[in-house]
Formats: structure tokens, sequence, C-alpha cells
């Protein structure tokens, strides 16, 4: 209990700060991601290289990251400083690539399980590695869209639900929802997405239902490097749908 | 605290190695994918490695009322699972010996008799181990996901797998490494001390199969039981590394025979062959009244009388080494 109002509120003086921070600076009050409309399909919009996507200037965001969950975890530098955003709205749907360096790709292919149970099985699969954390990263936004109140930063709050898509370099992607810190489940739901490692850089592109301006936006990104998971992550401020 | 609390006494003195335990423990709960790796109930000679290996040495459990750090054990501490290929063998009449594959180079009680030197005589043991279902898991307060819970009605502590996502925060913290990670699967697993068996009335499956009969199971907290007997009463039970912390509820018996060549007659404490410094290291201070009471009945039946421990500790049958009372345990609705 301790921990977790340690954690609370040393959260909050984190984002007091960064709150702060941009009041100082030029770009005072919420931040804006503008969304672009192209004329190209969304078939098109889901590959990296697509010529759309190189005509969207992208936004350059600055992530944080969280402070130590516990304080037996590992302590763990910036190692990732900001991810880039495009936005793209295309047959109804809204797309977002996310672009970020991270020196190493921490992704694997895991062994497809048979269909049979293990029992009817000669050999069963094995677990190859029981150390190692993957890449990943999420949109949050609030599960009901247009309300006046922006939603905790921390996973959303009882009255402001949050809706994260959320996609693993391994496990693919799938679709949560949470009412504030440790109340994330996966709705078993999944939804498209595309990711691609090349030259230490992640291009990701998520398929997202279209929302209205005015709705606030937040990144995460996990680096299995870094072992991490869970609440260990980076994370951005909300930014705000132009 | 829980209304109940299940516990498990290993008498140390009666083990084989024989790995009975281990695989009625495997064949019943981990034959599934991804499980190839992990042994909820493992036995290993010690002094030696452990498995994982030196799990007693890397860090978890509790301190100051703070959960300690450690890394997360490899699969080289644990030992990749091989397969033999039986196929080419018996199905293909390929005429080759069976091989495993790959090449094992650890696996659980690798360094097998291995054990040490005291002086010029060699010693050891097995060290038949479980989850301790601790009354105060340093795994449970680890869990981000609040995925593990320590059952009410018996003290049994397990993970919901449905709330588990992976993250192992608890195999860090448990002192004693007994959570395992299936990766095919993303979710952390552990011995659930048969909770399904207990329900029915019958024993955990690991003491069912032990051809030593050295494992003594019933609530801790039921004076009828061998537990509460062996533990509370007459003391002669200790946990592993009590200084970790999370109060364990399985319990051993020290081993304290054989004794040394041609120290007949010497007792037990006087020329021990496990080094008494070895017994403290694993079970604390304690340890040193204990043997001192156990020496003392084994004088009394030595001089022709009857010791109501030994009896208990012989335990010749079922009735008098289990007392599994589910009627006691049942939830409340
Ligand atoms: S032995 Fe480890 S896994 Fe089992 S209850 Fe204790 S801390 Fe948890
Ligand atoms: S079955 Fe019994 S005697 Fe055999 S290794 Fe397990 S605890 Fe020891």
């Amino acid at each position: 209990m301790r921990i977790r109002l340690l954690l609370i509120i040393s959260v909050c003086l984190q984002l007091s700060g960064i709150a702060r921070a941009q009041a100082q600076g030029k770009p005072a009050g919420p931040q804006f991601l503008s969304v672009a409309a192209p004329s190209t399909g969304a078939d098109e919009l889901l590959k990296v290289g697509a010529k759309a996507w190189s005509q969207i200037t992208p936004k350059h965001i600055a992530l944080n990251r969280t402070p130590p969950l516990y304080d037996t975890d590992e302590p763990a530098g910036l190692d990732i400083p900001s991810v880039d955003v495009r936005l793209a709205r295309a047959s109804g749907r809204l797309f977002v690539q996310l672009s970020w360096r991270d020196a190493t790709q921490d992704a694997t292919t895991l062994t497809e399980v048979p269909n049979t149970p293990p029992e009817t099985r000669f050999r069963k699969v094995q677990t190859e590695a029981d150390d190692r954390f993957f890449d990943a990263a999420a949109v949050m936004f609030p599960a009901k869209p247009g309300t006046a109140m922006t939603p905790s930063l921390q996973m959303g709050d009882a009255e402001n639900p949050v809706e994260i898509y959320y996609w693993n370099a391994t496990r693919g992607a799938m679709l949560m929802q949470a009412q504030g810190r440790g109340t994330t489940r996966r709705t078993g739901q999944s939804f498209t997405a595309s990711g691609t490692y090349q030259s230490g850089q992640w291009n990701l592109i998520l398929e997202l239902p279209d929302l209205p301006t005015g709705t606030p936006l937040a990144f995460a990104v996990w680096n299995g490097g870094q072992k991490d998971r869970d609440g260990r992550k980076y994370f951005s401020v909300w930014q705000v749908l132009e | 605290m829980s209304k109940h609390q299940y516990a498990m006494v290993m008498d140390l003195n009666k083990c084989l190695g024989c790995q009975t335990c281990t695989i009625a423990c495997k064949k019943l709960w981990t034959d599934r994918d991804g499980t190839g790796y992990m042994y909820w109930n493992n036995v290993e000679t010690r002094p030696g490695l452990g498995y994982p290996r030196q799990w007693d040495r890397i860090g978890g459990g509790w301190k100051d009322g703070a959960l300690q750090p450690s890394p997360l054990p490899t699969m080289d501490d644990y030992g990749h699972p091989w397969e033999y290929n039986y196929e080419q063998r018996l199905y293909e009449g390929k005429r080759q010996p069976v091989m495993p594959s790959p090449e094992p180079t650890s696996g659980c009680n690798w360094d097998e008799d291995v054990g040490g030197m005291n002086e010029d005589e060699n010693y050891f043991f097995y060290l038949p181990r479980i989850c301790n279902h601790c009354t105060y898991p340093a795994c449970l307060e680890a869990c981000p996901r609040k995925a593990i819970y320590k059952r009410e009605e018996d003290g049994i502590v397990v993970i919901d797998q449905d709330r588990c996502q992976g993250y192992r925060y608890c195999i860090k913290a448990c002192p004693y490494k007994k959570i395992y990670f299936n990766e095919v699967t993303g979710k952390s697993e552990k011995c659930i001390f048969c909770y399904p068996r207990l329900e029915k009335g019958e024993v955990n499956a690991c003491a069912a199969q032990c051809p030593g009969r050295l494992r003594f199971v019933g609530l801790l907290d039921d004076p009828e039981s061998p537990v509460h007997k062996l533990v509370l009463i007459h003391k002669i039970a200790l946990p592993l590394f009590p200084e970790k912390g999370t109060q364990p509820n399985v319990f051993y018996v020290p081993p304290f025979n054989p004794p040394k060549r041609e120290n007949y007659g010497k007792s037990i404490q006087e020329d021990p062959r496990v080094p008494l410094n070895y017994l403290i290291y694993l079970f604390g201070p304690d340890v040193k009244d204990v043997l001192t009471r156990l020496e003392s009945e084994l004088k009394k039946t030595q001089e022709g009388g009857r010791s109501e421990i030994l009896q208990l500790l012989i335990g010749r049958d079922a009735e008098t080494r289990y007392h599994v009372r589910p009627q006691l345990v049942q939830i409340q609705v």
C-alpha cells in the first residue's frame, strides 16, 4: 500500500512537473495532433512505406518513464526519449503510425500450438525462454469520447474508463479496457496492426475506430530490452485530436 | 491470515531421492504445452546447486517489511527440457541409439549425489521442494495485477490464470523460486497444493505416491493432524530459510543420519556427518534444539522405551500421515 501511495505521489509530481514545463514552454495548453485526410484507401495506410505516410509531417512527442513500481525494480534510463506520431483518416477509420528508435528488436516468433489437445500429442510445445520481455506500444483514449473530462493518465478512472489499443511485437494486437491503475483487462478482441523493425527503428501502424475532434490520446512504449512490462514503460501526456 | 492452513511436513531422514513425487506431480499438473522445464515439485541434492541453480542465493523474500530484489533465473538455470528421438528408433526403424536433444547440460538435480565433504567423509541428503504456501507470500505482494491470492478457507496460494499477465514480479519476489513462467500461455504457474484432490478428501499426489512415506499433510490448526503435532506440539519440524520472512507452511524434519564412520556411541551432534553449520544455514539456529529432541527420542527407544514422536515419524499408514479435512475447510456461503 505504501509503495502504491508513493508511486501515485511520484507520478503526480512527475506529471505536474511536465505540466509546468509545458506551461513555461511555448505551446501552452493542450498539445494538438493534426489528422491528415489522404485520398489513399485503408489497405494502403496499413503499409509502413506507403506514400501517403511520407507526406505527413510527424508530431514529435516526448516520452517519460514511469517511476519504479517497487523498490526492488532495476533502475532504467530514458533510452527512448520520444515517439513520432502520424495520424490519417480514411474509410471512416483512424490510422496511427508510431515510430521510435530502439537499439534492440525484442521480439520472437513463438511456436504455434497445434489444435489437438496436448495429451494426445507426442511432443509438447516448449517454453524457449522464461526471462525475456518484448517490445510493445499502445494508444489510449477515453472509452466515451466527447465527455468533458480527460481521464486519469493512469489507465483512466472509475468515471472515465479508457480503451487501450495495445500491440506486442511477439503476441500481436489486443484491445484492452481499464478504469484506473491495476484494472486493465484484455477484452479478448483484436484489431488490425502492423509493426516492422528496421535499422534500429520500430514503425507501427494501428487501425483505430474514427475518433471525434477533441478526443484526448496518450501513447506508451515498452522496451523489452529494459525488461519493460506492465507499468514499467514509457508514456506521453494526453494529446488532443485536432 | 487465512481461516485454516494446510501444511506439509517432510522427514528428510527418509527421502530416497527417487523422484516419484516429481513425476506424480508432473503427470498430473505439468504435462502441458510450455511446462516441460517446470517442476512444481522437485527434489534436489543438498548441499548442491539446487533447481533453479543457486535459487537460495539470488534474493527475494522480505527484509524489514520490504520485498528484496532478485534476478529472474534463466532457462540455463532450470535446464532446457530435452526430448528423445523415439520416433526414429521406434517408428522409422533407424538403428540408432535413443539420444536426447538438445544435449543436456543442466537440469533439476543435475548434481545428484555429489554433495559435500566433511573432513574425509562425503555427505548429502535430498531436499524435496514444493511451494511453501507461505503465510506472508512475497509473490502475492509483488503482483501488480493482484492475480495471486491466498485461499481464505485453507491458506493455499494460487495464481488466477485469468488475471495473470506474465509480468513475473512474483518469480523475482519468491525467495524459493517456486513460480515458473509458461511462455506458451504467457502466464506464470505454481504448485496448487493439489487443492482439487484435497477438496475430494484425497491427499496431494506427491505425498500419495511417496514410497519413502515421508510426507505428512493436514491442517496446521487442526490438533488431530500430524502436521500440527510435529510442528507445534513436538517441535521437530522447521521451515526452510525462516529468515526470508515469508513464513512457509512446508516444514522439514532435519536430516541427522547416518552417523559418521566409526563414531558409534557418540552423539549425533558431537561428530555429525552433515555439518551442523549447513543445517543452520538451511533451517536456522533452532535446528540444534530439534536435533537434541530427536536424539533424546532415539535414545529412549534404544533403551527399550517407546517414543510417540518416532512412531508418528515412521508413519506406517496413510491415516497416521494424512489428515485431509475437506469438511473443515468448506467455503461458507
Ligand atoms: S513459496 Fe514462493 S510462491 Fe510459494 S507462497 Fe511462498 S513466496 Fe509464494
Ligand atoms: S517420492 Fe518421497 S522418497 Fe521419493 S524423492 Fe519424493 S519425497 Fe523423496
